[in-house]
């Protein structure tokens, strides 16, 4: 009997949610209350398989944010797979939370909530990517605090694509560092610091033409860093996967792209006040 | 398998999925607040004392440990420790439940009320057709003699107000207004109020929808207030209260249309009765004991100190009379 161990309230809450994600989601690999591999240890009350790269599990629960959840959250974003984990609840549960605090909580670690209130009805209150590519909100504000209120626009702009496509999120984030070297060796053109004929290069030739001066000798570390930065996120962002575990690689490798992009923005942004460059970016 | 034996059997490392729960085990509720903590420790430590199972064809059926077997899956454990016993009698089952749970961790009163009536049934099958007395009852399952009495309060309740609060029960502990207390005193209550002052319940079940939406809406703000209700409907013996006033205060507090509480009545109009009679008992006790003090002609017997609030009560009943006298 499926969903047996559960009471009878939150068997409801199962089907309903179950019917939920079969209907937006299809029904392909559909599993009950079994284990999606030995190294995850939780076995959610049930998880399918939208696409070919991508598990959508779901705990039924009332009570909020449950051990379960906390202890399996390192194991699913470790796991050569993604998998996008939501915990489903009746709605009394979600509305009665006190200050929304688990709530809060559950959606600051990458968790998604369905609620299916008295008459059956599912809503799904937050969504979520994969555990693996989850980047919180409250993260992103701190990284992004160094950074001038033009890049911060940019940043949260490509943290909104980021959410819904990693590849292309990581893609924006890069370009915003593109933007930003470009405008330091326009500055450094403009102070004949480098020859006009750099700017034509590459990138990397602006980087390098950059790096060999003596203006910029003291950010050399800024612009390698940089550097090393496009070189990997061109990589990652435009090798589509072809097995789960290199989708699930891949997105790894897009959220720490993600956050290097912003700290080569800070680091970079440091450089532009060290010589003075008025920063101006053009993101296309 | 007799139960006053020692538990014997073999220990294995069994899958949870060859094992399956025990259609007797009468727990219904397992509090997620609970099995959180539980999870959380044997995530960290494993199981350390292995649950009891018995062989049923292929698979496993729990004896004990229900709880550790559920986050075993939850956790999607592999395999567990298991100390697998001989099928036991559909009797010897339900007992050692019974016990295993009575002694060690109390379960919920409804779960023990739901169960009840079948230990009944199996006890009176196997002794000829006698039925258990509480005594019975209480050797044979572990339980104390109060225990079982609360539990058949629940278990008289109709189907629908157990299926209200199982239904309760069932929720996290933060979402319930209900719990088994409440309703045990509600009975009491109830009966106590049908027993004295039969006028003031015409439909049990109404009343009970009253207490139950006022509890639910806060105007009786606590569960021992359904005591008071009881000291209502005994205030006509005890204390002398006129049955008329009784009875209509007893009505306005299962009026569901009225928004009268108990503890208001009561202290309105009962609490100084029932305060005045526990002062008259005491003034008894004071005249017996200086009675016996003159009898025995030796008031020297009187230590210090209760000679002095001796003489403090008589300056109070001096001013308290002394003002009477004036009003």
């Amino acid at each position: 009997m499926p969903f047996e161990t559960l009471s009878a309230r939150l068997q409801e809450v199962a089907n309903r949610s179950m019917l939920y994600c079969r209907q937006r989601y299809g029904g392909n690999g559909m599993k009950l209350d079994q284990g999606i591999d030995t190294s995850i240890l939780w076995r959610p009350t049930f998880y399918l398989r939208p696409s070919k790269f991508r598990i959508i599990a779901v705990e039924v629960e009332d009570n909020l944010y449950p051990n379960s959840l906390k202890g399996a959250a390192h194991e699913v974003s470790h796991y050569d797979f993604p998998i996008s984990v939501y915990q489903a609840c009746t709605l009394s549960a979600f509305q009665s939370d006190p200050k929304h605090k688990q709530v809060n909580l559950l959606k600051k670690h990458g968790f998604g909530i369905i609620t299916v209130d008295e008459d059956g009805i599912v809503v799904i209150q937050h969504t979520c990517v994969p555990l693996a590519q989850h980047i919180s909100p409250d993260l992103l504000d701190r990284e992004i605090k160094p950074l001038t209120p033009q890049i911060k626009v940019a940043f949260r702009s490509a943290y909104d694509v980021y959410l819904a496509n990693e590849g292309q999120g990581l893609q924006d984030a890069g370009q915003i560092v593109e933007g930003l070297v470009a405008c330091l060796a326009a500055y450094a053109v403009k102070n004949n610091v480098i020859p006009a004929g750099a700017l034509g290069g590459s990138l990397a030739d602006r980087i390098d033409a950059l790096y060999g001066t003596n203006k910029f000798k003291p950010h050399r570390a800024a612009l390698g860093g940089t550097r090393d930065f496009i070189r990997e996120f061109r990589n990652t962002a435009s090798h589509p996967p072809t097995t789960a575990k290199q989708a699930a690689e891949k997105i790894r490798k897009c959220r720490k792209g993600f956050l290097d992009a912003v700290g080569c923005a800070s680091k970079l942004r440091a450089v532009a006040k060290a010589v003075h460059c008025p920063i101006r970016i053009y993101v296309t | 398998m007799k139960t006053d034996k020692q538990p014997h059997g073999h220990l294995r490392d069994l899958s949870p999925d060859r094992i399956r729960r025990n259609p007797d085990n009468p727990r219904l509720f397992f509090r997620p607040e609970e099995m959180d903590a539980l999870m959380a420790s044997i995530r960290r430590y494993g199981i350390q004392v292995p649950i009891t199972v018995y062989e049923d064809d292929s698979e496993y059926v729990l004896i004990d440990g229900e709880r550790r077997w559920r986050c075993a899956r939850k956790l999607n454990l592999v395999r567990i420790p298991a100390l697998i016993q001989p099928k036991p009698s559909e009797l010897d089952n339900l007992l050692l439940m019974f016990n295993i749970h009575a002694l060690r961790e109390q379960w919920d009163y409804l779960t023990i009320a739901n169960k009840l009536p079948d230990v009944i049934r199996l006890f009176s099958d196997k002794n000829d057709g006698r039925q258990p007395n509480e005594q019975d009852l209480s050797d044979i399952t572990g339980l104390t003699r109060g225990q079982i009495r609360r539990c058949r309060l629940l278990f008289d309740l109709p189907a629908s107000y157990r299926k209200q609060l199982e239904d309760e029960l069932s929720l996290p502990k933060r979402l319930q207004t209900l719990s088994e207390d409440f309703f045990i005193e509600m009975e009491r209550a109830l009966k106590t109020v049908q027993k004295r002052v039969p006028a003031a319940v015409t439909d049990v079940n109404s009343a009970r929808d009253a207490l139950i939406q006022k509890f639910r809406g806060g105007t009786i703000g606590n569960i021992t207030d359904l005591r008071k209700l009881s000291k209502i409907a005994t205030s006509i013996s005890n204390v002398g209260v006129r049955e008329s006033n009784a009875t209509r205060a007893i009505k306005d507090i299962l009026d569901p249309s009225k928004n009268v509480g108990i503890q208001d009545v009561y202290a309105q109009q009962f609490e100084m009765r029932y305060d005045e009679r526990k002062v008259n008992l005491s003034i008894d006790s004071v005249y017996e004991y200086l009675d016996a003090t003159i009898e025995s002609e030796d008031p020297a017997t009187l230590g210090g100190d209760l000679l002095q609030r001796l003489r403090r009560l008589r300056d109070l009943i001096d001013r308290v009379l002394g003002a009477d006298d004036a009003f």
